[in-house]
């Protein structure tokens, strides 16, 4: 049986490339505004650090009606009228494709996997459309790795504004790190590198029909990775900075799927995560440097109202999910003034580890159950920014890093709850 | 003198004990009928007991949310032990309408006719709030968070209020199934249902007209500080 989403159009123009070195991939879906800077960058990487390599850019597109796929055939260096083009001795191809399947960035990254597959590309990398501090180095830290130092999966890392990428920050690395006990900082960052050996084998998992395809891609491959024991790494990309999201783009939609992800995974590497212990540093490429970034505005007072709101109103859920210290310390909180507001590393780690729990033994529906975390997740921002309000980077670092440690530490707390659910 | 003796008070007698007599099989009939029913239901519900605890019917009750509902609606049973009472007294009241009928009694078997023709109703309208109580509480949790999550003050009156309006939504679906009050309940409920809407919409008119001002002016001017972290 053919399970391949490639149209036939795409499959000639595989059939009249044969093959490639490095292929580099762009999900999109309306970015005509921003897609064409994301663009020159690559096609400026390719001939900048890949002048020699036979290097394709694939653009899976889901439906836009803007033009972006217009904007990625009609963008070339030459507008540019930069000077690499004059060093690139192979001329590189770009395929643009809408995608098939589910709609969603999974669904588009299924795509890339399967014409690098067809090409039988040595390294591959993907970058989101929507950036606007991509330079043609990512893509040489983002490949390079996998060429020439035979790694099979390159993680991001950026510089980012101390209060931006909270969920990252609270939620993804700690867990990431403590269940499978590697550092990696960015494991949902959105721009990766990766072997053309560990893209088959993402073809091989039976998950393009599942939320996968949808959301959630980016901690799917990471984990996938390391659980996988694929040789993992980080590049230093600098700063990240994309386009505005929409100021509407729910929160909780936000935590449901980005944490329904990561949930998810500890059922498929539940043996892999339980006879993991502590955690260890990955390679990491690229050259650090400070960052200048924005201010950002952030209204502590309502994320604490939020928080307290939650206390009041969803106890009753929460009652099927936390252990009675920590409901005990959420209603000594929520009588607390804003300025001693505070939620603890213990009490969070055991926070996200319950729920961890509750979502495997299905004692709430899972809908409800990861948006009713959103509160508790606003209280845990809010105590981190009031925490960090004078710090610098350095300083707000080390507080990850011993939020690392605290999940670290209570893993066990997590490994009895989840040992304790039959299934 | 005899004669007429016989006529008005032995012949009818006769014809008394004549009917009785020709009853009291069925009546026998009728009783035996009921007790094997009794016998059946007993083992009924002891074998669906144990199917169910088989199947682990109370653990996916318990996985589903299905255990709490049945708790808050003030049962104290488990759901396997609800199905197999159910089921029990479904074939208590089948053998006891067989033995009714058995008694060949005219008014007895309309009455047996009406209630089998009107069973349905009642068994529909039994699912019907059933599956209108899970409903409500289902959804009337998700406005709850959705309502905290958006940081309204009134969040716990919206859960209530969402999941109170669907219980009698298909509360009055299973009453108008029954054919009780039709009509009466479902202008009730549209005389509720809008009586709720204009008194809020009065309230928030009336009552809210500096919150609905301040609230234009925060979203059209932009007063309140928004905040600007990317969770991602």
């Amino acid at each position: 049986m053919d399970s391949s989403t490639l149209s036939e159009d795409i499959r000639e123009r595989i059939q009249d490339i044969r093959t490639a070195d490095i292929l580099v991939g762009i999900p999109s879906y309306n970015n005509a505004r921003t897609i064409g800077h994301v663009v020159k960058a690559v096609q400026a990487g390719f001939a900048k650090y890949f002048p020699n390599k036979k290097c394709v850019l694939v653009n899976s597109d889901g439906g836009s009606g803007d033009g972006t796929m217009e904007v990625v055939r009609n963008t070339t260096l030459r507008d540019a009228r930069t000077i690499f083009l004059a060093h690139k001795a192979e001329p590189f191809v770009t395929i643009t494709t809408p995608y098939r399947g589910i709609p969603g960035k999974g669904s588009a990254f299924r795509t890339i996997f399967e014409i690098a597959s067809a090409l039988g590309v040595r390294a591959c990398a993907v970058v989101d459309s929507d950036l606007r501090s991509i330079t043609p180095e990512w893509i040489e830290l983002l490949i390079k790795p996998v060429l020439d130092d035979g790694l099979d999966y390159v993680a991001p890392l950026y510089h980012r504004h101390k209060y931006d990428g909270t969920i990252t920050n609270s939620i993804v690395y700690p867990m990431t790190r403590a269940l499978y006990g590697k550092r990696i900082r960015q494991p949902i960052g959105g721009d990766f590198g990766f072997s053309g050996r560990l893209a088959e084998f993402y073809l091989t998992k039976d998950v393009w029909e599942t939320d996968v395809a949808r959301y959630g891609i980016d901690i799917w491959m990471t984990t996938t990775a390391i659980a996988n024991n694929f040789k993992v790494c980080q590049s230093f990309l600098g700063a990240k900075i994309h386009d505005p999201k929409d100021p509407g783009s729910d929160l909780s939609a936000m935590l449901y799927q980005v944490v329904g992800a990561t949930f998810g995974l500890m059922e498929t590497y539940a043996d892999v995560w339980m006879n993991a212990g502590g955690s260890e540093d990955v390679p990491t490429f690229g050259f650090e440097y400070a960052v200048g970034l924005e201010p950002i505005a952030v209204n502590i007072e309502r994320m604490i109202d939020k928080f307290k709101l939650g206390v009041n109103e969803l106890g009753e859920i929460w009652k099927e999910v936390l252990p009675a210290e920590v409901l005990e310390f959420l209603d000594t909180a929520e009588k607390l003034p804003a300025e001693k507001f505070s939620m603890p590393d213990e009490v969070w780690a055991e926070v996200v580890y319950s729920f961890a729990v509750a979502s495997h033994g299905r004692r709430v529906n899972k809908e409800h159950l990861l948006r009713s975390l959103t509160p508790l997740y606003i209280g845990r921002t809010a105590s981190f920014v009031l925490e960090m309000w004078d710090s610098d980077a350095t300083e707000v670092e080390e507080k990850i890093e011993r939020t690392c440690l605290t999940f670290e530490d209570k893993k066990r707390f997590l490994i009895d709850g989840w040992g304790g659910i039959k299934n | 003198m005899g004669n007429i003796f016989e006529r008005m008070v032995t012949e009818p007698i006769q014809r008394f004990l004549e009917r009785v007599l020709l009853f009291l099989p069925n009546l026998f009939s009728a009783i035996v009928i009921f007790i094997i029913g009794l016998f059946a239901a007993w083992i009924a519900k002891y074998l669906l007991g144990k199917f169910f605890r088989f199947l682990k019917v109370d653990e996916l009750s318990e996985k589903t949310g299905i255990s709490s509902i049945i708790a808050k609606s003030g049962l104290r049973e488990s759901l396997s032990s609800l199905i197999a009472r159910f089921v029990g007294w479904v074939i208590i009241v089948a053998f006891a309408i067989i033995a009714l009928s058995a008694m060949n009694i005219f008014t007895i078997e309309r009455l047996v006719e009406r209630f089998f023709l009107y069973l349905p109703n009642v068994f529909v309208a039994i699912v019907i709030v059933i599956l209108g109580s899970m409903l409500a509480n289902f959804l009337g949790r998700a406005a709850l968070i959705a309502a905290v999550n958006a940081g309204l003050r009134v969040s716990g009156l919206v859960g209530k209020a969402v999941k109170l309006s669907i219980f009698i939504f298909a509360l009055s679906i299973a009453l108008e199934q029954m054919g009780i009050g039709k009509d009466t309940v479902i202008i009730a409920f549209t005389v509720i249902f809008g009586g709720v809407v204009s008194a809020l919409a009065l309230a928030f008119g009336l009552g809210g007209r500096d919150i609905a001002r301040e609230y234009l002016e925060k979203k059209i001017k932009g007063g309140e500080k928004e905040d600007e972290i990317s969770h991602l």
